[in-house]
């Protein structure tokens, strides 16, 4: 599957709150994004991708490797914006461990943390994991975290 | 030859003169019988006296010997009763003298800490007991309690100071105490220790802060909903609004900031009492960390036309502290003085180290309208807002200098203020430089 814009980037979106992940969702489109959503680990790495870039029939499979239509989709992800409580057992995190799991590409990705928990030691966890930034929900203008996003996929890679 | 008769004239004169002087003789001998049958019955009567005055004072002697014995007898027993009461007070309890050696304990303190009182009599009470603060001092502190105590002070842990208690076998609990020198004729004789297990009420004091914690954090979750389509509304991404449809979702945008604002600083207070507080210090140039508060209050201080001065010593060397912390200290301090001065007045925030270059001494001063003297000694307690303000201003919290002070005291400084009501009042941060 290609990219019907090759100038647009895509962002994958994993927030468990539908009425943000909304919010998220159109403010990205607006600003010239493609956008992947999911509410859960799980469903990120493929039980349903809720996108008109999935299948409407998705194979389920929780192997990103085995999983050649979503690795597709995957591969044309250039950023994830990523909450840290989400439906399911488990959380940012884990999603985390085992997207970089994957190596290459999946290792580099950039990441923006945007959750409403402000535990000390888990922002510490999320910087030492190697994500791009970690943002307070409440206190941020989904305008400013689009603005970082965009100077971060802008920047020339080093 | 006849017998001459010898004639010996005794006239009768000579005969009564002799006989007088006799009489006389006799009369003076029995003058001094008489005079010693007196003195001997004088001092008969002497000895009577004295026998008499010796009788009573052995019955004085037996009623004081009574006396003794019975006082010896009540003291006695009100030692045993002290002791029973000692021994049975329901708070760990221990004396120790002015070195910390200890003197006694009671049997609540065997049962609390594993150890008898046998084994460590004479022992160090610092050695024996030492308190772990479990909040952001780390380390015992038992040491310098002591030092204090013997200098006269008293010292009182609550459920909020978070020190724990550590057992014989080295397992510890949470603590209540307090300690106060015990004065002997004016003097610090040495110290009594009372304090008891607070497990329980950790237990639902933690309980309580962690429903705050929660409710905070699902609080927010709603509250970045409105604040992210208020954003999208009020930046057209729907279409454009008609000014008053603008302005009056700009009241709920503001509104929203404001609740942010609340549930912010109930979860920091809620974290504060948990302990979980934690302090991460590094190297932060102070001077520009002001400069940062400054310039997102900027807006605010502009509106009022309040005229503004920072001024810093060039000598500021780059401190240890957690810039995080430090930033809502000036931040709290900043936007307390920018909402209660009155338009035009003043605000001067100055930064500077003291005389001995040990410490750094942030002040912030404004001209606005000061705290009441009958409720300056409550302005750091949790939830208070003095009088004057609260007629003025309804969007304070009384949790910002709540939260300054918390800080400040588990980064080992200080923080105090002068205010005259209706003249202004400064604020005075210090730190010293090396314990953070």
């Amino acid at each position: 599957m290609k990219k019907e814009d090759t100038q647009k980037k895509t962002i994958l979106v994993i927030e468990d709150e539908l009425p943000l992940q909304e919010a998220i969702k159109m403010k990205l489109g607006l600003c010239g994004f493609s956008v992947l959503t999911s509410r859960s680990v799980e469903n990120a790495f493929g039980v349903t991708f809720n996108s008109d870039l999935v299948p409407e029939n998705p194979i389920h499979e929780n192997s990103i490797k085995s999983a050649l239509a979503y690795l597709e989709i995957l591969e044309n992800i250039d950023a994830i914006w990523l909450d840290h409580n989400l439906i399911g057992k488990e959380d940012g995190l884990d999603f985390i461990v085992k997207f970089k799991a994957n190596g290459g590409k999946y290792a580099t990705l950039p990441i923006f943390v945007v959750s409403n928990s402000e535990n000390t030691e888990l922002i510490k966890t999320y910087a030492e994991i190697g994500v791009t930034h970690y943002y307070l929900k409440a206190e941020h203008k989904l305008a400013d975290i689009i603005s970082d996003i965009k100077k971060t996929l802008d920047a020339p890679l080093v | 030859m006849p017998k001459k008769k010898l004639e010996i004239q005794i006239s009768n004169d000579d005969i009564r003169a002799a006989l007088l002087n006799m009489l006389e003789d006799h009369k003076s001998d029995a003058h001094t019988i008489v005079q010693s049958r007196k003195a001997v019955l004088n001092v008969l009567k002497d000895l009577e006296e004295s026998n008499t005055k010796l009788v009573q004072a052995v019955a004085k002697l037996k009623a004081s010997e009574e006396d003794i014995s019975r006082t010896l007898s009540l003291t006695q027993e009100q030692n045993a009763l002290n002791e029973a009461i000692l021994e049975s007070i329901g708070d760990g309890l221990a004396v120790a003298d002015k070195e910390g050696k200890i003197m006694y304990v009671n049997a609540e303190f065997e049962r609390l800490t594993g150890w008898q009182f046998a084994e460590i009599l004479g022992k160090n009470i610092s050695d024996i007991l030492p308190a772990e603060n479990t909040g952001l001092y780390g380390a015992s502190k038992t040491k310098d309690i002591l030092t204090d105590i013997i200098n006269g002070k008293s010292f009182t842990a609550s459920i909020d100071s978070n020190l724990h208690t550590v057992r014989k076998d080295k397992s510890s609990f949470p603590a209540s105490s307090i300690i106060t020198p015990i004065y002997l004729h004016g003097e610090v004789a040495g110290l009594v220790k009372t304090f008891h297990d607070i497990t329980k009420e950790k237990d639902i004091d933690k309980a309580k802060t962690e429903f705050v914690s929660l409710a905070s954090h699902q609080l927010r979750t709603p509250l970045s909903a409105i604040n992210w389509y208020t954003e999208m509304l009020l930046s057209g991404d729907v279409g454009q609004m008609n000014p008053e449809q603008e302005k009056y979702l700009t009241e709920v945008y503001k509104g929203n900031q404001r609740m942010i604002h609340l549930v912010n600083a109930l979860l920091n207070v809620s974290r504060m009492s948990l302990g979980t507080f934690v302090l991460e210090p590094e190297k932060t140039d102070i001077g520009t960390l002001v400069q940062t508060v400054v310039s997102e209050q900027r807006a605010e201080i502009d509106k009022k036309d309040i005229l503004f001065s920072l001024t810093s010593d060039a000598k500021i060397p780059y401190i240890s502290t957690d810039p995080k912390l430090m930033h809502m200290v000036i931040e709290n301090l900043l936007s307390n003085a920018i909402k209660y001065t009155p338009n035009n007045g003043k605000i001067e925030i100055d930064l500077s180290m003291d005389s001995s270059n040990t410490k750094f001494v942030l002040r912030v001063t404004d001209t606005g309208y000061g705290i009441p003297e009958n409720q300056q000694d409550q302005i750091f307690n949790k939830l208070f807002r003095a009088d004057n303000v609260r007629e003025k201003d309804t969007e304070g919290t009384g949790l910002g200098l709540y939260i300054v002070k918390a800080i400040i005291d588990n980064s080992g400084g200080s923080v105090g203020f002068e205010s005259k009501e209706n003249v202004g009042t400064t604020f005075k941060v210090i730190i010293p430089l090396r314990t953070l």
